[in-house]
Order: structure tokens, then C-alpha cells, then sequence
């Protein structure tokens, strides 16, 4: 075996030489190559094994569009599956595994298929995995994924970083070569913001590899005077190494830029990957053409390349694929090919018949013509014409149009926002790709003018598979669709396009028909006996290749997921020893634990303090919302259930708010601090929901209302105070006369001074059924103020709570929260029916009067408590008629909230029951499902602690 | 409004609304609410019942234009009406849902 | 009772990321911060404006329709002066603001916003309101590289972690 480097020539460094590994065995490589060009430099063209048959297969092409030179990148978090070769820029260190091969890509078990192959034709699966219905999660799947996967993911973290940006721009130019790189020039010099994408790792398009005159200078010499002037401009940006994968409404672009994929790792200051979202005002596609092969016998042995792909590697790469080359061809690039290859003094000849079969098995040896006769070769160059890289342009639904000249289908017409230029808008020639590239880019004025080059003329006539062919001849390699397949899925009635390629998977995975969907179209076409465009093209969609997740996910994973929303008391929190729960983004401190205490000793102890002499419970996050104007008391009115505008000034008043079909969907205190001003208070959860809703009401329903509403939640840091010694400790920090019945009486709302001229607001209200108040400060003295009632309660045996105490609070007081308000519940449900005023419109009062809302059967809310004390009870256990079995027919209800309840000894709930509200007393049947438990229980009152309120005005 | 909010995530970039206060914006940074048209009744008397779930849970599914409750909950919070095409995503104009109520309040609809 | 800002403990001045001379951005927090919510009632958005326009020494940014954040006024000076103009919200804690400037600093926000901030779009003086990072942020050019940046306070450690990541390629100094 010669060497496959060529002595000279190609855009590689032959000073610096790289080494890497491909399946574990040491190779080198030189700066500029691609880990294809590399491998093929070093002898090896096998490079993966095909997806069904697992035929030994090497790259067709150079670039994006490879459906074979599939490989794995890296390993352990950094692996990454299913990189196209081609593509992948060559480093130092670069660890490379082929795919799709058992137990290796030289002797590979699972080549057996192609022997049976008769049996995995088209639809082969559908056919034999139908039945027994058993057989498919025990046996078929398994199989199937093991025998057919692609690349495995890795099951680590991926350890690097990837971000995400949002670019705008006046043009966006997708693609660098002659005709991207001549719209970039005309719509920058026009002075407009310009953004040129490329792919590839260096600019200039198929100028990297083409041998072309502009201007009196190698297409390549032309192309870097011209990103040097563009690279000089401050409202162009260059964007190599990024792919634009998706065209979206709003002529947004979606694109990955591989920041540090060209690299073993990238430093710590930089992300792998970038997603970007372009906002383009204009948009250019110059993707160029796509070559495609001919279909033949054997046109996937290693060494079957395109044309284009041939000479790209030998005159970019200076790598032979070979060193006896027959071409077959039935256009000009056959005979471009030969010229370039013959200049590295390469043997090429053209076939004088097309080719039937390739002998060889994991090489080419001969190519086989018709009439009979082999050519000796090493490698073969096909072409069957070009296809517009059209796929952007169709991603909103539009569908290409046929060509019969040029046997393509060019971009369709989306308008004046999104043109293509050069040959992806099917102009084959030089000149004509720089012109339309310089009218495309024009932003204003006339086009810049163009240099002059030689074209080299084109024609083609169209030849889509060579009938005579013996053996396998693939249509879609990365699939192993043959030529057989498409006729055998149209005479089973699969003739539609879309349904042939489900049936034979033809342009599926990550290939997405990129090489194989026309010849494919052509195939499917004399089968049905219809022409081509009434074939069809399948449908474009997102992504043109494979985007990896963490590009998608950018920096938003693990603690970044979502963002974190701290309290202005979260360090007194931390202080405290607090543990904290997340509760939708806020960090809650759930309960303080002492040494040795789990949570529940934790609460209980908070609980008993607190209920003994005083606790301390930061409730900052509950929502808080400043209502102004004139009308402030009516749009109250309208947003609760209750009403709000005879609320004196100075007082606070419970509210429940109702959405519009009548249920419950928020509760909280709102306070009046002067006529046009409330401070209305949301749940923790449902402040955002509140707040949207309000804007809704106000906006979209009542915007003659004078009345402005802000969300205050972050200005104040709040604290309840509950307990017997509450007011003692306050009155410690008060300024001025100090706290009593008559200054602060219950549900008293007011302006205060602490601690020497702090301003606060201090409201009387209390969720744990103590004598209790909720004191808020700005939040910046947060922290100081709760470290300054730590202090004041000192000798009342002050206590910090958490929302476990809190909670175990309401419901030994029966208070209703989020397991009662739970999206079900109407007012009526959870006993508060009376607040529903009858005097005034307000938001669901008709909708809350529907047969179903008002049925005496529904299920409302009780407290309930274990017969035997000592049983558990478990919120979500369903409540059941004594003596009846567990069923949906059978079920009365469900327990909604329980804890521990220290004042009573015991397991206390709150439920939903079926004309709960007649059954006080009844002991009825808890079933709890999860743990299998039953056990029985008593319907009481909800409110189990304190029936008669005493403590809230002790 | 409880139920029926959407939000779009972080990877549908599509459509872009021009918010009448803050400009064009992508779609990310709001939320919807369905159809605009249907008008909340006026009445609170039981007999008005069918009026009230007709507001509440009907709404058209046109293929073409409608009139669309957007939030600009990512952005200034304010409620607009977007006209857009169901069908081509094209979208129409946007207006403020103060604007849209008054109209509709004076046109009596 | 001094004001304590939320980041106390976790900006801490110095130079980061990558070092390739000068830094790319320049980060710091604004604190204390004096910033209160005026929000013009109906019919009177003239009014507001026109009273919020002739002030001195206090920096008027537009917050929204009718809207506007006040910098460096006290509320109740701003009450006296609107009366029922307009409402008038203190945010001085609520919000915790961040100045960004440099070469890098578009670069950087643009990494948040879908706002188009180059300087013929977004110029010195202008507002907007949006979301960077799933977070909401009122953002104001202030300068021919400068912004200033705020978020709701509760938010402002899980903003300051993903700007400074965010920051890191360009090379950033805390001041």
C-alpha cells in the first residue's frame, strides 16, 4: 500500500503534526486535516459499519452531509455519538471510536444480517416484530436497539460549559463561499450589520478546495483578500464553525457555534458550544450544492466517493483516496475531478459504460461495467449531479422547486426576507455565483461590482440508478435503503412519498436524506410511473444536523436549572441553622434542627415554643402587592369574592379570590394603610398567577378603573411574630407608645418605627391561631431586625420556626392552604361560602352558582382524626363509608393535609369529604393505597386546637 | 385566569410580536391566553348562566385570523391583543387589551 | 441599623476569567440603592411626566407604559411632588442593581435579552424591560458601553452567578 499523503499541495500544516487515536491505535495526522482526511492519510478508509446490514463503510463525502464516517468522540462525560469524520477538525489528543461494530470494525458479527438480507428488506420490521404482543418489550425491542443503534450517549455529566446568545442583524449570510462571501461584501460595504455563518473551521467555502480563477487569482487567494477586508469592518461578524440549523417565524435562525469542539477541552473560560438566536432582519442562503451519487452495485464499498469529496480531499488535505481512481460521471465534474487528481499525479480514468458492481469488500478492488469487462481500481469517483442545499428555505413549510435543465430542485419563493444566491439557487457557474451572491447582499444602492473568473460550463443528463447493477446498490446509505426497497414499498401500497420513507426509512436519523432523498424521489417516481415533481420531496424540517442537548440546555442545568429566589431573612435563616426547602423558586427555611432532631422533633419543638411564648417565622416570601388609585377598593371588590372597599383604613381583612368559572384561586389578607392605598397579600406560590390575573382584570375587563398595582414582595422582609409573649417581645423594639388592644387591636394594619426610626409596617394577624403579628421591614434591614427580636425575645424563650411548624399550626387551627386550594375547591368547599357577597359583580360569582358547584354532595373540607391514637394518618389516603371496600364507587373523599400535632397528641388531618359537613362525629374507613394501610378515623370540626379562638386576643 | 396559560419555552424561537411599549420581542418572553373576542357578560343574574360559560369555556378555533390574548409577562406586563394567521403565523398587529376592551365596550359588542 | 445588601458575601472585587489584557466588562453592584416606582394614574400621564421631566438631580427611567423607575429620589420627596398624580412605590431593597460596562459589555448582555442593544437601537438613555436568564430585568444604557441592570432582590445571587459565568470568556473586573 503506497502513501496516501500527497508529496505536496493542500491547506494543511506539514510542520505540526498531530497525534490521535481511532479505536485505540495510535495514528498522526497534520494541523488542517479533518479526522477523515487523517485517517485516510494513514491507509484507513473503513471507518464504521452500516446501520442494518453493518457493511464496512467509509467516507463518500467531505462534509456536513456524510451518512457513513460516523464516529465517537472523546469518552467518559465528553463522549459524544454519531460526529460526522468529515467534519471533525483534527487536534492534538483527538480520541475517536467507530460505531455500529461488535465486537470490532474489522470483524464485525453483526455483518451475518447482510447474509440474510433477503429477510431485512423494506418494512422487514414491521412485518416481523407485529406479534406475539409479549415478545415486544421483552424481546423484539431490546434486540432491535442493540442490533441497530447508532452511537450510545454517555451516562456522565457532561463536565463543560455552553452558553446561549441572541444576535440581530440586517443580513445574515449563511454560508462562505463565492457567493456568501460576495453578498457578506456587498451588504457590509453598504454599511449594513452583517453576520456571516460557515460551517466549515476556516471561511471560504467550496473556495477551500476548488481549483478556481477570480480575478486574475486562485478562487482560494480571492477569498482571503476578501474575509481580510470583511475582517477589517466593524459591522460585519465573522462566524466560522457555526452551523444554522433551523429557519423559524420571525425570520429567527437558529444556530451552533462550536466554540471549543476543535480543541480536547476547552479552558475554563470558554463553553464548548453556543447556541445562538439570530434575529435577521434579512437573510442570504449560499450553502451551496450538495453532490449526489449514483446509485450502482457495490456504492458503498470504502472508496466510493464523490467526485467533489475526491478532489476536495486531495487538494484541501493533500490526501489520495487512492491511487487508481475510475470515475464515473454525468456531469462536468467528473472531468474537474480528473484534471485535479491527474495534477497530484493520480492515476484517473473515466468508465466508458456505467458501472454495475464494485469488487471488494472492505476496499475497492475493480469496478465492474456493464457489457461485462472490470476496471482495476483502488477508489471510484461518482457524481450525479448537483442538489441545492435547499433545506433552511423549506423549514417553514414551503416545498422546492423541480428543475428540469439542471434535474434539481431549487429553494422556493418565502419572500423578500429570506433569498438564496449562488448555487444553492441553481447557478452552476462561477460568475453567476459571484453576481447573485453581489445582488443578494446589496442592501442599498447598486451591487458592488464583480471580478472577473473562468467558467466552466455545465450540463447534465440526468441518471439516477444503473439498472443493470448487480448486488447491493444503496440509495440511502446511512439507513441501507437499496434500490429493491422503494419499488417493494409502492407495491405494498406505500407510493407517497412521506409513507415510502417511513416504511423504508429512506432519509431518516441524522442523515435526513441529505445524499440519498433525490435518487430516492427518482426511484419512487418510475415505480409509481409518475414524473418527479409530482413525487415530491418529503418534508424539511429543523435541524440541518445534529444539535447536542447541552448546546440546548446551555448554562441552565443542575443548580442553574432555574433560578434560585432568595428571602431578605435567608442569612438570618442560615444563622438560625435553618434547612431550607425549595418552594416553586424560593429557598424556604423549612425547620431549624437541633442536634439530633429529625425534622419532625424539629417542628414539634417549634411548634411547642412558639404556642408556649413566642416564635419567629420568616414569611417573606408570601406575595405582596401595593394597590393605589381612586378605584383601588373597587377593583378589590372585583378580584375577591368578598368585599374590600368598606374596609376601614388601619384595618386588614381576610379575602378569597375566585377565578372566573368559580373556583378558589387564592386567599391572603389585604390591609389599608389610606383610602387609596391597600397592601394586598398573595400565597408564596400563587403571587406571579395573581398578578397576571390582576393585570387581566384591570387591563382586558375593567381598564376604566383609576388604579395601579405593583408587586412590593422583594421591598419588604416579613416576619410573623406568633405566641403569648409576641407583643412583649415587639414592644421591645416598638418606637413610641407601645402595642395594646386599643392602639392594635386584632386585624389592626399599621405604619410603625422600630429601633430607633426604622419605618415598618406592622399588621395584627395571625395564621397560627396565636395572639400573633407579621411585621415587615425594608429589606436591606431584614437580617438586622430578625437578629434584633432574637435578642428582644431572649427571655421569652424566642423561637424561630419554620413552614413545617407553620403548617403544623393551620391545621391543628384548620386554616385552609395549598392541599385545600388545590384547583377543585370552591369557596363553599372549604367552608368560607358565607364571605361570597351578593351585593356586588366580583370575578366567578355566576360561575360559582353552577348545579355542580352548589350539589350538597360535593366534597368540603373536615378535620379529621384518628379512632386509635396511635395511627398515622397519610395525606392522600382516600376516605371510605365504614365496612366498604376500596373502589371509585366507594369513595367519600381524601385527606388533604396531616401532621403531627403536638398540642393534641396525635395525627391530625384536614379531608375532603362528601357532605363532610353533616357527618361531624362519623368515623369512617381510611384507605391509604400507597402502603396498603387501612385504619379508622373520626369527622370532626376542622379547627381541632383552640375551638374558641382564645389565645388569638390573650 | 387559572387555567389555559402557556408558555412558550426556550426552545421554540418563533414568532416575534411588536409590543405597542416595548418593540419587537420574541415570543419567549410571552404568555397566552386564547381568543380575545368573547366579551365577559355584564350580568350577574343566575339567568345569565349560559351567557357566563359560554364566555368562559367556548372559544372559536379559526383557521386564519384571530384576534389573541398575549401578556407581556417577560417584558413591561402588559396585556395585549395580537392579530395573528393560524395558519401562516403571520402576524397582524398587536394592540394594547386596554385599547381592544374600550373598543369593544364601544362598539357595544 | 446600616443596609445590608443581599450580596455582601458574594461579590467580591477583583480581576476574572480570562486574562487577555484589559477586562472585557467591568461589573459592580449599586448599593445602597435608591429607586422608587412612579406610576402615573389614569389621566394623568401627562402630569407625571411633565413633573418627573422638570426634576433635578434624580435619573428618570422609562419602567413600562406610564411607568418609571426614579433613581436617586426619596419617595416621600416624589409623593409631595406628583400628589395624586401618580403612585409612588419604594424599591429601594426590592431591587438590586448591577452597573456593566466595557468593550464586552453588549456582548454579554446580549447573552440575556433578545433586545437588539447595539448603540443605533438602544442608545444612551433608553430602557427596557425583559428577561435575561429566566430572571425579569430592567435594563438602561447609561453610557457609550455602560448599563445599568436591575433585578428583583431575591433573584440577585442566581444573577450575579450566571453574569460572572457569562463574563468569563471576555475577562471581568468587580469593583
Amino acid at each position: 500500500m503506497g502513501s496516501f499523503r500527497l508529496s505536496s499541495g493542500g491547506l494543511i500544516d506539514r510542520c505540526k503534526r498531530l497525534n490521535f487515536t481511532f479505536d485505540g491505535e495510535s495514528f498522526q495526522g497534520f494541523a488542517g486535516d479533518s479526522l477523515a482526511s487523517a485517517l485516510m492519510a494513514n491507509g484507513r478508509m473503513l471507518m464504521g459499519r452500516s446501520f442494518k446490514y453493518h457493511r464496512p463503510r467509509g467516507p463518500i463525502t467531505a462534509g456536513a452531509a456524510e451518512p457513513n464516517a460516523l464516529v465517537e468522540l472523546r469518552s467518559g462525560g465528553r463522549k459524544e455519538a454519531n460526529t460526522r469524520a468529515t467534519m471533525v477538525e483534527l487536534h492534538e489528543g483527538l480520541e475517536a471510536k467507530s460505531q455500529n461494530r461488535w465486537p470490532s470494525l474489522g470483524f464485525d458479527v453483526g455483518a451475518i444480517n447482510s447474509l440474510a438480507s433477503s429477510i431485512f428488506v423494506a418494512g422487514f420490521y414491521y412485518k416481523t416484530f407485529m406479534w406475539p404482543k409479549s415478545f415486544w418489550e421483552k424481546i423484539y425491542e431490546p434486540l432491535i436497539r442493540k442490533a441497530a443503534g447508532l452511537g450510545a450517549a454517555s451516562r456522565e455529566a457532561d463536565p463543560d460549559r455552553y452558553e446561549k446568545s441572541y444576535a440581530h442583524c440586517d443580513l445574515l449570510v449563511i454560508g462562505s463561499g463565492p457567493a456568501g462571501l460576495m453578498a457578506a461584501l456587498a451588504a457590509a460595504r453598504s454599511g449594513g450589520r452583517v453576520i456571516l455563518a460557515d460551517e466549515g473551521s476556516e471561511l471560504g467555502g467550496s473556495l477551500l478546495f476548488e481549483r478556481e480563477e477570480i480575478g486574475g487569482k486562485t478562487g482560494l487567494e480571492w477569498a482571503r483578500g476578501v474575509i481580510a477586508e470583511l475582517a477589517s469592518m466593524t459591522n460585519i461578524t465573522l462566524m466560522p464553525r457555526t452551523t444554522i440549523f433551523g429557519w423559524f417565524d420571525g425570520n429567527i435562525f437558529g444556530a451552533v457555534e462550536r466554540v471549543a469542539d476543535h480543541v480536547a477541552a476547552p479552558t475554563h473560560n470558554e463553553p464548548r458550544q453556543r447556541y445562538w438566536r439570530i434575529i435577521a432582519k434579512k437573510a442570504v442562503l449560499a450553502a451551496g450544492a450538495e453532490e449526489r451519487p449514483i446509485v450502482f452495485g457495490g456504492n458503498d464499498v470504502p472508496g466510493v466517493m464523490t467526485a467533489s469529496a475526491m478532489r476536495h480531499y486531495a487538494n484541501r488535505y493533500g490526501v489520495a483516496a487512492g491511487h487508481n481512481i475510475a470515475v464515473f460521471a454525468n456531469n462536468p465534474s467528473g472531468a474537474r475531478s480528473l484534471r485535479d487528481l491527474r495534477a497530484h499525479g493520480l492515476n484517473a480514468t473515466a468508465v466508458d459504460h456505467p458501472i454495475i458492481n464494485v469488487k471488494g469488500g472492505k476496499g475497492v478492488k475493480a469496478a465492474v461495467l456493464a457489457g461485462g469487462h472490470d476496471i482495476p481500481c483502488d477508489a471510484i469517483a461518482v457524481s450525479g449531479g448537483w442538489s441545492p442545499i435547499v433545506n433552511l428555505m423549506c423549514h417553514r413549510g414551503t416545498r422546492p422547486v423541480w428543475n428540469e435543465k439542471l434535474a434539481a430542485f431549487l429553494p422556493p419563493d418565502v419572500g423578500a426576507e429570506f433569498v438564496a444566491a449562488g448555487s444553492a439557487n441553481g447557478k452552476m457557474l462561477l460568475s453567476e455565483c459571484l453576481t447573485d451572491g453581489a445582488a443578494k447582499g446589496t442592501l442599498k444602492g447598486k451591487p458592488p461590482a464583480v471580478p472577473k473568473c473562468k467558467d466552466e460550463a455545465y450540463a447534465i443528463s440526468p441518471l439516477w440508478w444503473v439498472k443493470e447493477s448487480k448486488g447491493k446498490a444503496f440509495v440511502d446509505y446511512q439507513n441501507d435503503v437499496t434500490v429493491k426497497d422503494l419499488p417493494l414499498a409502492a407495491r405494498e401500497g406505500y407510493n407517497h412519498i412521506e409513507l415510502a420513507k417511513r416504511y423504508t426509512t429512506a432519509g431518516m436519523a441524522t442523515d435526513q436524506g441529505k445524499l440519498g432523498n433525490i435518487n430516492a424521489i427518482a426511484i419512487l417516481a418510475e415505480a409509481t410511473g409518475k414524473t418527479i415533481p409530482e413525487i415530491g420531496t418529503t418534508t424539511f424540517r429543523p435541524f440541518y444536523t445534529p444539535v447536542s442537548f447541552g448546546a440546548f440546555a446551555g448554562p441552565f442545568t443542575g443548580k442553574h436549572f432555574q433560578p434560585v429566589r432568595k428571602s431578605p431573612l435567608h442569612q438570618w435563616g442560615e444563622e438560625q441553622g435553618a434547612v431550607f426547602v425549595e418552594t416553586g423558586l424560593w429557598m424556604r427555611s423549612s425547620w431549624f434542627p437541633r442536634k439530633g432532631e429529625d425534622w419532625l422533633a424539629a417542628a414539634t419543638r417549634e411548634v411547642k415554643a412558639t404556642r408556649n411564648g413566642v416564635g419567629l417565622c420568616d414569611v417573606s416570601t408570601l406575595g405582596k402587592i401595593d394597590v393605589h388609585g381612586k378605584d383601588a377598593g373597587r377593583f378589590l371588590d372585583i378580584l375577591y369574592c368578598n368585599t374590600f372597599s368598606t374596609l376601614a383604613v388601619g384595618k386588614a381583612r381576610y379575602g378569597l379570590m375566585l377565578r372566573e368559572d368559580g373556583i378558589v384561586m387564592d386567599d391572603g389578607t389585604t390591609s389599608r394603610f389610606a383610602e387609596d392605598h391597600f397592601v394586598m397579600t398573595t400565597t408564596t406560590a400563587n403571587a406571579a398567577k395573581v398578578m397576571s390575573h390582576m393585570e387581566f382584570v384591570h387591563q382586558a375587563l375593567f381598564p376604566e378603573l383609576d388604579v395601579t398595582y405593583t408587586s412590593v414582595t422583594e421591598q419588604w422582609a416579613q416576619m410573623a411574630m406568633a405566641g403569648p409573649s409576641a407583643r412583649a417581645t415587639l414592644n421591645k423594639i416598638v418606637d413610641g407608645a407601645k402595642l395594646d388592644d386599643t392602639n392594635t387591636p386584632y386585624m389592626a394594619a399599621r405604619e410603625i418605627s422600630i429601633l430607633k426610626g426604622l419605618p415598618a409596617r406592622l399588621f395584627r394577624i395571625s395564621f397560627s391561631g396565636e395572639h400573633a403579628y407579621e411585621l415587615a421591614v425594608p429589606a436591606d434591614f431584614g437580617n438586622g431586625v430578625a437578629r434584633a427580636l432574637m435578642q428582644a425575645g431572649k427571655e421569652f424563650g424566642i423561637m424561630p420556626y419554620g413552614i413545617e411548624a407553620l403548617s403544623i399550626m393551620r391545621i391543628e387551627k384548620g386554616h385552609v392552604a395549598g392541599g385545600e386550594l388545590n384547583g377543585t375547591t370552591t369557596a363553599g368547599d372549604l367552608g368560607l361560602g358565607k364571605m361570597m357577597s351578593t351585593k356586588k359583580d366580583y370575578i366567578g360569582r355566576v360561575m360559582a352558582g353552577r348545579e355542580g358547584l352548589v350539589d350538597p354532595k360535593r366534597q368540603v373540607v373536615v378535620g379529621i382524626r384518628p379512632v386509635d391514637k396511635r395511627d398515622r394518618l397519610r395525606a392522600g389516603s382516600h376516605l371510605l363509608t365504614r365496612g366498604q371496600s376500596p373502589s371509585l364507587a366507594n369513595d367519600q373523599g381524601y385527606i388533604t393535609s396531616v401532621a403531627w400535632s403536638p398540642m393534641l397528641n396525635m395525627w391530625i388531618g384536614l379531608a375532603l369529604l362528601s357532605d363532610g359537613r353533616n357527618r361531624k362525629g362519623e368515623v369512617v374507613q381510611v384507605f391509604d393505597g400507597l402502603r396498603n394501610h387501612h385504619m379508622l378515623a373520626e369527622i370532626c370540626e376542622p379547627m381541632q386546637f383552640d375551638p374558641e379562638n382564645r389565645r388569638l386576643h390573650a | 385566569m387559572g387555567p389555559g396559560f402557556r408558555r412558550d419555552d426556550d426552545l421554540g424561537s418563533n414568532l416575534i410580536i411588536t409590543c405597542p411599549h416595548c418593540g419587537a420581542r420574541p415570543v419567549e418572553e410571552f404568555t397566552f391566553l386564547g381568543d380575545a373576542k368573547p366579551q365577559r357578560p355584564t350580568s350577574n343574574d343566575p339567568s345569565s348562566m349560559e351567557q357566563w360559560f359560554d364566555y368562559v369555556y367556548l372559544r372559536d378555533n379559526p383557521k386564519g385570523r384571530i384576534d389573541e390574548f398575549a401578556h407581556h409577562s417577560g417584558g413591561c406586563r402588559a396585556w395585549l391583543v395580537v392579530t395573528r394567521n393560524t395558519e401562516t403565523h403571520e402576524v397582524h398587529g398587536t394592540v394594547t387589551a386596554k385599547d381592544y376592551a374600550v373598543r369593544a365596550k364601544k362598539s357595544g359588542r | 441599623m446600616l443596609r445590608e445588601s443581599p450580596l455582601k458575601d458574594v461579590v467580591r472585587a477583583g480581576r476574572y476569567g480570562a486574562d487577555k489584557g484589559a477586562p472585557g466588562v467591568t461589573l459592580s453592584v449599586v448599593h445602597p440603592l435608591s429607586l422608587v416606582m412612579v406610576i402615573a394614574r389614569k389621566g394623568k400621564a401627562k402630569a407625571a411626566k411633565e413633573s418627573l421631566t422638570a426634576m433635578r438631580g434624580a435619573t428618570v427611567m422609562w419602567a413600562g407604559p406610564d411607568q418609571y423607575y426614579v433613581k436617586g429620589a426619596e419617595a416621600a420627596a416624589l409623593k409631595k411632588k406628583l400628589g395624586d398624580a401618580a403612585s409612588i412605590i419604594d424599591q429601594s431593597h426590592g431591587r438590586v442593581m448591577f452597573r456593566i460596562s466595557g468593550p464586552k459589555s453588549r456582548a454579554l448582555l446580549a447573552k440575556g435579552t433578545p433586545v437588539d442593544l447595539h448603540a443605533d437601537e438602544f442608545p444612551i438613555g433608553k430602557s427596557a424591560v425583559t428577561q435575561m436568564a429566566h430572571v425579569g430585568a430592567h435594563l438602561t444604557c447609561t453610557g457609550k458601553d455602560d448599563f445599568e441592570l436591575s433585578v428583583f432582590r431575591g433573584f440577585s445571587e442566581s444573577f450575579w452567578e450566571w453574569l460572572t459565568e457569562q463574563a468569563l470568556e471576555f475577562g471581568y473586573q468587580v469593583n
